[in-house]
């Protein structure tokens, strides 16, 4: 198992209720199989939202492998000015 | 007291002008076309009549003033820096004194300032704090663009609208707000929504564009104009108590479709989500303050990185894209 840490922007934040989630996963999940993880958590709340993954500050394609002590990011488009 | 370079000149025989600079400052930047008395050890001469201290920027001198109540003697803004600039282009930057005393800035970055031009797409949230400050910071000039009107409900955010506004065309109230701020800046009002027909011929001549805009649908034309033109483009969005800001397609560097990639869907507009009034004040300067680095060239700045900034907590993270 793998512990990663969520960090939640804008209407990922509001989905949760949360600026940070701790979750504890299978070895060898990618950040795709965690969005899918963290949609489903959301109950539909994001269900037309799109999202993009940082991990540890980084922008990466979508099929990452995480490791222990990642720190996830998932940016939704804002679109307010 | 202070007085401003131009004035000094103008006035020049009312005065004696004391300078209380070292020798190193004054044999480096000596101020030609005033006769001045050296002050010994920062003491100032007693002397009958109208006085003028002269410091390297103009910020010692006040200090001086207020620290020995020295109520019938000026200060001259800007110090021996603006004088010298006046002397030289009988151009009075002295109003600049506070920025161009910052070493990244200086007067070589506020004479770019003022040569620069900004578009920006938007007269709201982002757009009126964006426009506020680059109009103070002395940019030379501004392009406004948004075709909507004012609404009562824009006022808690919209600081260049007031009640008087409401009805008026966006881009024609901020214009009065801004004129009223620094007269030296060129404005030019564009009561239109950026469209694909002539969008590309209204930034096309400008340094940097600022995406102030609601929607995603713009956000995406200003990007493709800003790749075509090579003219970078500094994007603000909002999100409640959130905002994000990044510096895009500088020479090559990621654009807001690497940011968000087609086709994007659920960001909320204001109007939906809602938005604290201070939030886009925050993030709209943050955009001036990245336009202002473009222009002069300071780094490091927000070119391939996005920020974000959540006011209720004050924490900030940086994406590298």
């Amino acid at each position: 198992m793998i512990k990663v840490t969520i960090k939640c922007f804008s209407q990922v934040k509001y989905a949760f209720g949360k600026d940070e989630l701790n979750l504890e996963l299978e070895t060898g999940t990618s950040t795709l199989e965690l969005e899918n993880i963290i949609r489903e958590k959301a109950k539909g709340k994001l269900d037309t939202v799109s999202l993009r993954i940082a991990l540890n500050q980084k922008y990466i394609p979508i099929q990452t492998e995480l490791k222990d002590g990642d720190e996830v990011a998932f940016i939704p488009p804002v679109q307010g000015g | 007291m202070i007085i401003t370079p131009k004035e000094l000149y103008a006035r020049i025989s009312e005065f004696t002008v004391i300078d209380v600079r070292p020798e190193i400052q004054r044999s480096e930047f000596p101020m030609d076309g005033v006769d001045t008395i050296i002050s010994k050890n920062g003491s100032i001469p007693n002397i009958e009549g109208l006085k003028v201290l002269v410091c390297q920027f103009g910020i010692v001198t006040e200090g001086m003033i207020i620290e020995n109540e020295l109520y019938d003697t000026y200060s001259l803004l800007g110090g021996a820096q603006a004088w010298i600039e006046f002397q030289s282009k009988k151009e009075d930057l002295s109003r600049w004194s506070r920025q161009t005393v910052l070493p990244e800035i200086g007067l070589d970055g506020q004479k770019k300032l003022m040569d620069g031009m900004v578009a920006i797409v938007g007269m709201g949230g982002l757009g009126c704090p964006a426009a506020q400050s680059l109009v103070t910071a002395g940019i030379g000039e501004l392009v406004l663009i948004d075709g909507d009107d004012v609404e009562l409900s824009n006022l808690h955010r919209q600081m260049l609208h007031g009640e008087d506004d409401i009805g008026k065309k966006k881009v024609v109230s901020a214009k009065e707000s801004l004129s009223k701020i620094n007269a030296l800046t060129s404005i030019e009002s564009i009561d239109v929504y950026l469209d694909e027909q002539y969008g590309l011929d209204l930034i096309q001549n400008c340094d940097v564009v600022i995406d102030a805009t609601d929607n995603i649908e713009t956000r995406q034309l200003i990007d493709r104009f800003s790749k075509e033109s090579n003219i970078p483009m500094v994007y603000g969005g909002l999100y409640r108590w959130e905002g994000q800001v990044a510096v895009l397609n500088v020479n090559g560097s990621p654009g807001y479709r690497e940011l968000f990639p087609e086709p994007p869907s659920g960001g909320d507009t204001c109007a939906d989500a809602g938005v604290l009034g201070m939030l886009p004040n925050i993030i709209g300067n943050i955009q001036a303050l990245e336009a202002v680095k473009l222009i002069i060239g300071i780094e490091p700045n927000l070119v391939g990185k996005l920020l974000m900034y959540d006011g209720m907590n004050h924490s900030t993270q940086i994406i590298k894209l």
